[in-house]
C-alpha cells in the first residue's frame, strides 16, 4: 500500500495526506476481519464481503468506531445493491472505488452513479492502479481521494489537478465552462 | 464555419501542454511505453510499422483555407510533404516524431485545431454529411449539433477508458451520406411540426460497426428532443462503459454488447439511466441550452450567397470551348453536386487520380492551391468527404468552368466521383502495423486497368472499398465490390465481397469464396464487371443489378480463371 494519498475535496486544494485506510482484498476470509498489518485500524473491505457479513456484530461494532469502510471492484454492479448502498451512506466513512488495470474506466462510471444517483457525501477513494494521468478524469467524476500506485511521483500528480481551468462538460465539481459565456 | 471561443482556444492550449508534458515524462523514462500508450492515443499518436503516425481531428469534416494551410505547412516541417485524409474526416500524417509531436499540436492549436481524441478508447472525431448545409435534399443541417456534442464529448471524464473505441456519425438529410448505421451510435437528426413543438428532434441508433462482425445499428430511441442528448447520450456510455466487455478485444464493441442483450433490453437499460439522470436536479443541468445553441448556431448560418438564377448545365457547357466540352461535361456530370441556393453548386475535387497516388493522399502543395481554390471559389471553406476526397460547398455555377480549368492543374479534377476507381482504401501493409496484406497497390491496380473513363461512364455508380485487414478501415462490407485483405500461412491474400452498400438502402456485402492472390485481383474485377455488364438492364446501377441476379454469375465468373496463377506467379506481383 502507498503510506500517502492524495486528498482533493470537493471545494479544496489537492493535498499529500497520511493513508490511514488499508485494503483488505478479501481473501482467507475466516469469517471475522483478518487482522491487518499492525498499527492499521482502518480497513476498506470488498462489497461483496461486505453483504455476506454486514450483520455480523464483531463487524457492525468496528463499523461503528468508524474503522470499517468498502471498496467496489470494477465490476460490481452497483445499482444492483441500493438497499445495502443507501444503509451504507450512514455507515462507511469512506468508500473505494478499484481500478484493475488504469486504462479499465469502469470506475469512473462507479464514481459518477455514487456521486449523482446515491447522493453519496463522504469520501470516493480511487485504489488500484491509479496513475498520474488518471487523477485529472478521476477528480472530476467524483473522486475526491487517490491512493496511487507506489510508484507514482506524488509532486508530478499534484500538478495534474489545474492542468485545465475551462471545461466543456459538467461534472461534480463543476459546471462547464460554455455556460459562462452567454 | 464554427469558430473558437475563448474557452475552446484554451481548452486545445491547455491540452497542448499537457500533452507537452506527458512526452517528456515518457522521453524521460518516467512514464512506461505501456502507460504511455493509450495517453497518446487518446492525442491520435499511433505507433505504425515505420514511424509514428499522427491523426488530427476534422470535426464533422469541415475545413477552412487557413487550416489546411497550416496542415500543408506541417506535412512540410514535420512529415514527407504529404497527408491522407480518412473516411472519418481526419487527416493523418505517417512521418512524425514523436519528440516533435507537442510542436505540432501547437501549430495546429494556432488554427483552432486538434487530435484529441482521434484515437483510443473514447469517445472519437464525430462525423457528419459532407454536404451538411448545402445539400439540396438536406431538412436539418447537423452541424450545430455536431459541433454541441464535439464540445460535450471533449475530453469526457467519465468516457476517457472505454470498453473500445466509439464512433458518433449525425445525418440531416434525406439520403444517408454517413454511413450512419455503421457507427456506434448514429444521430438522425429530425424536424417534424408535430413532434417537440417542430423543434429538432433526434432518432439514437445504437450498436452498429465495422470490423470483424460487421453489423447495423438498432434504433433504440425515437424523437429525443435536442437539448436532452448530452443526459441521453451520457445513459447511454455508461451502460457500455459499466457492461460492454473487456475481456475479449473483438468482442469489446458496443454491437457486441447490444446484440448480447438484444436491442430492446439495450434500449431499456439506457432508458432506466436516462430516466434517472434527467429527473435529477444536477443532471438536468447537462441539458443543451438555448443560449449554447444561439452561440453555436450563429456559424453555422448561410455565407453571403448572392442573388444568381440557376444555371442550367447546357448553358454552363455552351460557354466551354468545343474541344474541352465533352471532359468538361463528365466533370459536370460526376463532381458537380445540386445545391440548396438557386445559382451555386458543390464540387467534389477528387483526391483518387488513377494509378498514381494513394486514394484520399494530397500533397502540401495541391492542400495549398486547393486552399486557394476555396478562397477564390468559395467563402474560404471546404469539407473532407467519407469517400476520402475533398468538397468546395458554394461555387457559383457561372464559375464552374474556371474552377474545373485550375482543379486539372492540380490533378484532382479527374471526374471519376462515385466511379468505379473513386476507391475508398485504407493504409493497409504499407503503413499499418495491423495490416494483413497491402490495399494501395490493390487499389492502383485496379484504377490502371480501368483506365478508360467512357467505359466507367458507362458502368455508372460502383463504388469499391478495400481494407487490409478485417479492422475494416476501408469500409469494404459497405463497398458494392469488397476487397479484404487477409494473412494465410504468412502470405497475403484479397477476400472479395459483393453487394454491400451505404446510403439509405445500406447492405453489408457477402463473402464470394476462397480468396485471391494480388496480381489476379484486376482479372477478378474484369471478370465481376462483365458480368455486369453482360447482364444489366439498360442504366441498372451495379448494385441493383446484382440484386436482382444474386451472387452466382458473378461468383463463376470471378473463379473461371482460378488457377491461372501459380502461387509463386501471383505472390506479390504487383506489390
Ligand atoms: C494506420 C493505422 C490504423 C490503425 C492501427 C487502425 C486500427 C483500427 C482497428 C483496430 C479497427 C477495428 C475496430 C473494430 O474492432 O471494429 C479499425 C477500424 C476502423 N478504422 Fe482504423 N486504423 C488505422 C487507420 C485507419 C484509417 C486510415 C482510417 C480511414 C481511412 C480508419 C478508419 C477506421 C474505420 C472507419 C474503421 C471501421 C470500424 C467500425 O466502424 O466499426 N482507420 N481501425
Ligand atoms: S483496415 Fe487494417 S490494415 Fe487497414 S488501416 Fe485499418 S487496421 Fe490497418
Amino acid at each position: 500500500m502507498n503510506q500517502q494519498i492524495i486528498y482533493f475535496p470537493k471545494d479544496g486544494k489537492p493535498t499529500v495526506v497520511a493513508n490511514e485506510w488499508q485494503i483488505w482484498d478479501g481473501e482467507h476470509d475466516e469469517g471475522g476481519i483478518p487482522d491487518l498489518e499492525h498499527g492499521f485500524h482502518k480497513v476498506l473491505v470488498p462489497f461483496h464481503w461486505w453483504i455476506t457479513h454486514h450483520k455480523n456484530p464483531d463487524v457492525l461494532d468496528r463499523v461503528s468506531k468508524g474503522e470499517i469502510g468498502i471498496w467496489f471492484a470494477a465490476d460490481d454492479d452497483i445499482l444492483k445493491h441500493e438497499d445495502l448502498i443507501e444503509t451504507g451512506k450512514t455507515l462507511w466513512p469512506v468508500i473505494g472505488a478499484h481500478f484493475p488495470i488504469f486504462r479499465d474506466g469502469r470506475s469512473f462510471s462507479t464514481a459518477a452513479l455514487l456521486r449523482d444517483r446515491f447522493e453519496w457525501q463522504g469520501e470516493v477513494r480511487a485504489i488500484g492502479d491509479v496513475l498520474i494521468d488518471q487523477l485529472l478524469q478521476g477528480a472530476r467524476v467524483g473522486f475526491d481521494a487517490f491512493e496511487l500506485r507506489p510508484d507514482q511521483n506524488l509532486n508530478v500528480a499534484l500538478k495534474q489537478f489545474d492542468l485545465f481551468s475551462v471545461t466543456t462538460q459538467n461534472s461534480w465539481r463543476v459546471q462547464r465552462s460554455t455556460q459562462e459565456v452567454n | 464555419m464554427y469558430k473558437y471561443d475563448h474557452i475552446d482556444q484554451t481548452l486545445v492550449d491547455q491540452r497542448v501542454i499537457q500533452f507537452r508534458d506527458q512526452v517528456e515524462r515518457r522521453l524521460n523514462g518516467t512514464l512506461a511505453e505501456e502507460e504511455f500508450r493509450p495517453l497518446r492515443l487518446q492525442n491520435g499518436l499511433y505507433h505504425q510499422r515505420h514511424a509514428y503516425m499522427l491523426r488530427v481531428a476534422i470535426p464533422y469534416g469541415l475545413l477552412s483555407a487557413k487550416q489546411l494551410r497550416t496542415l500543408a505547412f506541417i506535412a512540410d516541417k514535420y512529415d514527407r510533404g504529404y497527408g491522407h485524409f480518412t473516411t472519418r474526416q481526419n487527416i493523418q500524417f505517417n512521418w512524425v516524431e514523436l519528440e516533435q509531436t507537442p510542436d505540432i499540436l501547437a501549430e495546429l492549436a494556432k488554427v483552432e485545431m486538434h487530435a484529441i481524441q482521434t484515437s483510443g478508447n473514447c469517445i472519437r472525431n464525430i462525423t457528419s454529411d459532407a454536404f451538411a448545409g448545402v445539400a439540396a435534399d438536406e431538412y436539418v443541417d447537423p452541424r450545430p449539433v455536431c459541433e454541441l456534442l464535439r464540445q460535450w464529448s471533449t475530453l469526457h471524464p467519465e468516457f476517457a477508458h472505454l470498453p473500445r473505441k466509439f464512433k458518433f456519425a449525425i445525418n440531416g438529410a434525406k439520403e444517408d451520406r454517413t454511413v450512419l448505421l455503421c457507427h456506434d451510435v448514429g444521430i438522425e437528426l429530425k424536424k417534424n411540426p408535430n413532434i417537440n413543438n417542430g423543434e429538432l428532434t433526434a432518432n439514437i441508433y445504437a450498436g452498429g460497426g465495422m470490423g470483424r462482425t460487421p453489423i447495423f445499428g438498432s434504433l433504440i430511441k425515437q424523437d429525443l428532443p435536442w437539448q436532452v442528448l448530452p443526459s441521453y447520450l451520457t445513459a447511454l456510455l455508461r451502460v457500455y462503459n459499466r457492461f460492454g466487455r473487456r475481456d475479449n478485444l473483438y468482442k469489446a464493441r458496443i454491437k457486441i454488447l447490444v446484440k448480447a442483450l438484444g436491442p430492446e433490453e439495450f434500449a431499456r437499460q439506457v432508458e432506466g439511466e436516462w430516466v434517472q439522470l434527467h429527473n435529477e436536479e444536477i443532471q438536468s443541468k447537462d441539458n443543451f441550452t438555448q443560449a449554447e445553441w444561439g452561440r453555436v448556431a450563429k456559424h453555422f448560418t448561410k455565407p453571403a450567397y448572392q442573388k444568381l438564377t440557376v444555371v442550367s448545365n447546357e448553358a454552363i457547357l455552351a460557354t466551354t470551348p468545343e474541344a474541352e466540352r465533352a471532359a468538361f461535361a463528365r466533370w459536370l456530370e460526376r463532381n458537380v453536386k445540386p445545391h440548396q441556393v438557386p445559382g451555386y453548386a458543390s464540387v467534389i475535387l477528387s483526391l483518387k487520380p488513377h494509378g498514381k497516388v494513394a486514394p484520399g493522399d494530397a500533397t502540401s502543395a495541391q492542400m495549398n492551391a486547393i486552399a486557394d481554390l476555396a478562397d477564390q471559389y468559395s467563402f474560404g471553406e471546404l469539407r473532407v468527404t467519407h469517400e476520402q476526397n475533398l468538397v468546395l460547398a458554394d461555387v457559383e455555377q457561372s464559375k464552374l468552368q474556371e474552377l474545373w480549368q485550375a482543379a486539372k492543374q492540380q490533378h484532382v479534377a479527374i471526374p471519376n466521383i462515385g466511379l468505379l476507381t473513386d476507391i475508398i482504401a485504407c493504409p493497409g501493409g504499407d503503413f499499418c502495423s495491423l495490416a494483413n496484406a497491402k490495399s494501395l497497390p490493390i487499389a492502383k491496380a485496379i484504377q490502371e486497368r480501368f483506365d478508360d473513363l467512357d467505359y466507367l461512364f458507362d458502368l455508372g455508380d460502383i463504388s469499391l472499398n478495400i481494407s487490409g485487414c478485417i479492422n475494416s478501415c476501408g469500409h469494404h462490407h459497405v463497398g458494392n465490390i469488397g476487397v479484404l485483405g487477409v494473412d494465410k500461412d504468412g502470405e497475403e491474400w484479397y477476400q472479395i465481397t459483393l453487394g454491400g452498400d451505404q446510403g439509405n438502402d445500406a447492405s453489408i456485402g457477402k463473402v464470394i469464396g476462397p480468396s485471391f492472390y494480388a496480381n489476379e485481383i484486376p482479372d477478378v474485377m474484369t471478370s465481376i464487371i462483365n458480368t455486369f455488364v453482360q447482364h444489366r438492364a439498360a442504366d441498372e446501377p451495379f448494385i441493383d443489378a446484382y440484386r436482382r441476379l444474386g451472387v452466382a454469375p458473378f461468383k463463376e465468373a470471378a473463379y473461371k480463371n482460378n488457377g491461372k496463377h501459380s502461387k509463386e506467379s501471383g505472390k506479390g506481383a504487383i506489390v
